[in-house]
C-alpha cells in the first residue's frame, strides 16, 4: 500500500506543478488585476516611476463646494512635472499595507528614487488596528506572498490570510480600551479610553434648555475614542513603519512621512487640553523618530484649520480644496530637498 | 470549522493520521477529541448545548429501556421536550416573540416581548433531530440503549456530519463508530475522491453562483427581469450545489476513517415529479420526517382529509424546521401544496410517465416549480420575495448590471452535466468503472479547477444556519 500511496502522491505533486504553470501562464494576470489591483498598479508602473505616493482616503476626498477635483498627490505632482509622480491609493490603508506593497519592487528588482508615506494619527489606535476592515485589505496583499501563484489563487479562495471576524474586532478594541492606561504628566480623572468616554458621555454637554446635546457629546466621545492613545515603540503600526523605513535604507529610496493634519482645534474645544495633550506628544515622538537619515517627516499635524476639514460630524482627515493644496505644497517643498532641479513653482 | 478552509484541510489529515495510528480502543476518544475542536471552532461555549443533548439523550435512552409502561412514555416525552425547548429557546424563541407581539399589537395590546441577542449555535437541527431519532427508536424497541457514554457521544458529535447531515440513526452510524477500522487503501481512495468533489461543488460551482445570486436577492428591486430570472434559477443550483457539496464532503472525510454514511442526494433536479424531489432532495430529513412525524400521524393509509393535514403538517414542521421566519413556513406551505395537486392529478401523471419522450419536459416542469418556491427560502422577508415575483412576471425597469451571468450560467451547466453524468451512481462508484488515467485526468481537472477557479470570496456553508 505504501508504494501505491507514494505513486499517487508523486501524481498528486505532477498535477500541482502543471497546474501552477498552467495557471501563471493563462489565468494569473486576470487574477492579479482583479484582485489585488494596488499591486497590478505597482507591477505596471515601477519601471518607470520615480516618486510614488502610498495614500489613503486623505488623498481623494472631494466635497462639491471644491472648485477642483484634485488629489493632494495629484496637486503635488504639478510641482514636478518632468517626474514621473505616481499615487496608489486605497482607503483604511496604514503602514501595514504599504510595507507589504514594497515586496513588488523586489520582485521587479526596480526601486522609485522616493517614496511618499501617508499617515494619520488614528491609523495607530485600536479601532484601526483591530478594525474589521483588515479583512479587505489583506485579501488584497494575497497574491504578494511567496510561494506559487497557484497556492496563492487557492488561499484566496479559502480566505487563508489574516482574517478578524467583527465579534472578535469589537471584544479586541474594547479590551484595549478599558486595559490600556493613558499616560499622562499629571493627574486626570480618565485612566483609560473607556473611563474618559464614559465620563463624557455622562457628563458631557448641556443645551441652553438644559437638555443634552446628543450630537456635540457623540462627537467629543468620538475624539476620545480616535486619539485617545500613547504612541509607543510596541504599537505595531510603528514596527510596520520602522520596516519600511529600514527597507528604504536598504534599497536608497528617500522616504517622506506624510504625517496628516487632524483637527486639533476641535479636539480642543469639544474634549479638552487632556486630548491636546496626548496629540502633541503622539505628534513629537513621531517625528522624533523618523525626521532624519534616510526619512524625512512632512509635518501637517496642526497646520489646517478645523472649518477646512471636509467632515464636520467625524473624525477624518479629508480636507476641501484649500487644505488639500497646502499639504500638496508642504509636501512638494520638503521633496525639493532631494528633487531640487525638477521642482517648479505650481502655485 | 468550515470545510472549505484551510483549517479543516489541515485538520482533516491529521486526525486521519492519528485515527490509523491508535489502538482501535483509543479511537473513541480520539473522534470525541476532534469532534469538540472542530464545533469549538465555531462558537466553543456552544460545545455545552452538545453535551447537555448527550447527557439528556443518552440517560433518556437507558431509562426508556429499562422502564415499562407509561413510564417508558414518560421518559421519551421528557427527552423529546427537553430537545425540543432547546430549539425553541435557541432557535425559536425571537420568532415566537415576535409573532406574539405582532399578534397582540393587532389588538392594540403594546406588550414588550424581550429580545435575546443569541447567536444560532451551528447546526443545532440536525444533532437534535439525530439525537431525537436514537430515543425514538430506544422507545420503539428497535434499538438497544447505548451503554458507552463515549459512543453515544460520538454519535451526536461525529465531526464529518454534525454540523449539516446527513441525519443519521443509531442503528447505522452508531454501529460505524464500534467498528475496529482497519486501514484500507480502498477507504483512503473514496473519501479522497469523495472529498475532492465536494470541494468542487462547493467552491467551484456553488461559490462562483454565490456573489450573482446575492446581488440580486439583496436589492431585488435594483435589477431587470433578465437578473432576477437569472437569479432565482441560480439559487436552486446554489443551494444544491453548496449542500450536495457539503454531503460529499461529509460522506469523503467519514470515508477516510472507514465510516459509511448515508447519501443525501440523489441527482434531485431530474425528478420528473416533486414527490420525486423529495425522495432525492435532503433524503436524511425527508426520512426522518417520514419515520417520525408522516408515519405516527397515519401516514397515508387514512382518509383523503386526514391524509392531506398528515401531509401539510410535515412541510409546514420541514419549513419550518429550515428557519425561524415565515417565509420558510410559506416554502414548505406550497411544497406540501404541489404533492397533494400530483396526487390529484395522479392518473395523468402516469399516462405521462409512460411516454419517454416526455420526460425531460416532466424534469423541466419540476424544476421550474421548485426554483419558483426556493425564492421563499431564499427571500429574506415577503416583500423581498414579492418584489421578485413581481419582476419576474411584470418586469423591471432598472438594472442594466450583468456582470458574472456568464460565470454563474456555465457552473450551472456544469453542475447539470455532473449531475446527469452521476444519475445512477455516486462521483467514486462511477469512478471506480474508470480507467487509471481517466480517473487521473479527473482528479487533475477538479484539483486544478479547485485550487483556480473557485470563488474568489468563501462563502459559508448555506444549510449551517439551520
Amino acid at each position: 500500500m505504501g508504494k501505491k500511496i507514494g505513486i499517487r502522491f508523486c501524481l498528486i505533486v505532477l498535477i500541482a506543478v502543471l497546474s501552477n504553470y498552467l495557471y501563471t501562464s493563462l489565468l494569473y494576470p486576470g487574477d492579479f488585476k482583479e484582485y489585488s489591483p494596488k499591486l497590478y498598479a505597482l507591477q505596471q508602473s515601477a519601471d518607470s516611476t520615480d516618486i510614488y505616493y502610498f495614500g489613503e482616503s486623505s488623498n481623494t476626498s472631494f466635497v462639491y463646494s471644491d472648485s477642483l477635483y484634485t488629489s493632494i498627490s495629484g496637486l503635488c505632482a504639478k510641482f514636478y512635472p518632468t517626474l514621473y509622480f505616481r499615487t496608489i491609493n486605497k482607503e483604511a490603508t496604514h503602514a501595514g499595507i504599504y510595507k507589504r506593497w514594497l515586496k513588488i519592487f523586489e520582485k521587479k528588482n526596480k526601486f522609485p528614487k522616493a517614496l511618499v508615506v501617508t499617515l494619520n494619527m488614528r491609523s495607530f489606535n485600536a479601532g484601526w488596528i483591530y478594525s474589521d476592515l483588515e479583512n479587505s485589505l489583506q485579501e488584497g496583499l494575497v497574491f504578494a506572498n511567496s510561494g506559487p501563484a497557484l497556492l496563492n489563487r487557492f488561499f484566496l479562495s479559502l480566505r487563508a490570510f489574516s482574517t478578524i471576524t467583527t465579534e472578535e474586532s469589537e471584544a479586541l478594541v474594547q479590551k484595549e480600551w478599558s486595559e490600556k492606561q493613558l499616560l499622562f504628566p499629571y493627574k486626570t480623572k480618565h485612566k483609560t479610553v473607556r473611563e474618559w468616554d464614559d465620563q463624557m458621555a455622562n457628563g458631557g454637554y448641556l443645551n441652553a434648555d438644559g437638555t443634552w446635546n446628543q450630537s456635540k457629546i457623540e462627537l467629543a466621545c468620538h475624539f476620545i475614542k480616535a486619539y485617545a492613545l500613547n504612541i509607543d515603540s510596541a504599537n505595531p503600526r510603528i514596527k510596520d513603519f520602522d520596516e519600511i523605513a529600514e527597507w528604504c535604507s536598504q534599497h536608497r529610496v528617500k522616504l517622506y512621512l506624510n504625517l496628516m493634519a487632524e483637527n486639533v482645534q476641535y479636539a480642543d474645544s469639544l474634549v479638552g487640553k487632556d486630548l491636546v495633550f496626548l496629540m502633541r506628544r503622539n505628534h513629537d515622538f513621531l517625528v522624533n523618530r523618523y525626521n532624519h537619515g534616510n526619512c524625512t517627516v512632512v509635518d501637517n499635524f496642526d497646520k489646517i484649520d478645523g472649518k477646512l476639514f471636509i467632515d464636520q460630524n467625524w473624525t477624518t482627515e479629508h480636507y476641501v480644496l484649500k487644505g488639500r493644496m497646502f499639504i500638496a505644497k508642504n509636501l512638494a517643498e520638503k521633496l525639493s530637498k532631494d528633487f531640487k532641479n525638477q521642482f517648479v513653482k505650481a502655485y | 470549522m468550515l470545510f472549505n478552509s484551510l483549517h479543516f484541510l489541515l485538520f482533516l489529515p491529521v486526525v486521519v493520521l492519528l485515527y490509523y495510528l491508535l489502538s482501535p480502543r483509543y479511537r473513541w476518544p480520539l473522534i470525541f477529541a476532534a469532534s469538540c475542536c472542530f464545533y469549538m471552532a465555531f462558537v466553543p461555549a456552544y460545545i455545552l448545548i452538545l453535551f447537555f443533548v448527550i447527557l439528556v439523550d443518552y440517560f433518556s435512552g437507558i431509562l426508556i429501556e429499562s422502564a415499562s409502561g407509561k413510564r417508558r412514555k414518560l421518559y421519551l416525552v421528557l427527552s423529546l421536550l427537553s430537545n425540543c425547548l432547546l430549539l425553541a429557546f435557541f432557535k425559536y424563541y425571537g420568532f415566537i416573540t415576535t409573532n406574539i407581539h405582532d399578534l397582540l399589537a393587532l389588538f392594540g395590546v403594546n406588550v414588550n416581548t424581550g429580545h435575546l441577542n443569541i447567536i444560532l449555535p451551528i447546526g443545532l437541527s440536525f444533532h437534535t433531530f439525530q439525537s431525537m431519532s436514537y430515543t425514538i427508536e430506544v422507545y420503539k424497541g428497535n434499538q438497544k440503549a447505548e451503554r458507552h457514554l463515549g459512543y453515544f457521544a460520538n454519535y451526536v458529535l461525529f465531526f464529518p456530519q454534525m454540523v449539516a447531515g446527513p441525519i443519521e440513526r443509531y442503528d447505522r452510524l452508531g454501529n460505524e463508530l464500534r467498528k475496529e477500522q482497519s486501514l484500507r487503501y480502498k477507504n483512503l481512495s473514496e473519501g479522497f475522491r469523495l472529498v475532492l468533489f465536494g470541494l468542487f461543488i462547493k467552491m467551484v460551482i456553488a461559490d462562483n453562483i454565490a456573489p450573482l445570486v446575492n446581488l440580486v436577492y439583496n436589492n431585488p428591486i435594483e435589477h431587470s427581469r433578465k437578473e432576477v430570472i437569472a437569479a432565482v434559477l441560480m439559487f436552486s443550483f446554489q443551494i444544491y450545489a453548496d449542500f450536495f457539496g457539503y454531503s460529499t464532503i461529509a460522506i469523503g472525510s467519514a470515508r477516510l476513517l472507514g465510516i459509511s454514511i448515508m447519501d443525501n442526494f440523489k441527482t434531485p433536479y431530474l425528478s420528473t415529479s416533486i414527490s420525486e424531489f423529495w425522495n432525492r432532495w435532503h433524503i436524511s430529513l425527508s426520512t426522518w420526517f417520514r419515520d417520525y412525524l408522516y408515519i405516527p400521524l397515519g401516514g397515508n393509509r387514512v382518509a383523503a382529509g386526514r391524509w392531506v393535514f398528515n401531509t401539510m403538517v410535515v412541510f409546514l414542521v420541514s419549513g419550518l424546521w429550515h428557519g425561524a421566519n415565515w417565509t420558510f413556513v410559506i416554502w414548505g406551505a406550497l411544497h406540501g401544496c404541489m404533492l397533494l395537486l400530483e396526487r390529484v392529478f395522479k392518473k395523468t401523471k402516469q399516462k405521462a410517465d409512460a411516454l419517454p419522450w416526455l420526460k425531460p419536459l416532466l424534469i423541466l416542469k419540476t424544476f421550474a416549480i421548485t426554483s419558483l418556491i426556493w425564492i421563499f427560502f431564499r427571500a429574506e422577508t415577503f416583500e423581498n420575495a414579492g418584489t421578485i415575483f413581481r419582476i419576474l412576471f411584470f418586469g423591471n425597469a432598472k438594472g442594466t448590471n450583468e456582470a458574472g451571468l456568464g460565470v454563474a450560467f456555465s457552473c450551472a451547466i456544469v453542475m447539470l452535466v455532473v449531475d446527469i453524468w452521476l444519475q445512477h451512481s455516486r462521483f467514486d462508484l462511477k469512478l471506480r468503472t474508470l480507467h487509471f488515467w481517466q480517473r487521473w485526468s479527473i482528479y487533475a481537472l477538479l484539483l486544478f479547477a479547485i485550487t483556480a477557479l473557485a470563488g474568489a470570496r468563501k462563502f459559508s456553508f448555506i444549510y449551517f444556519q439551520f
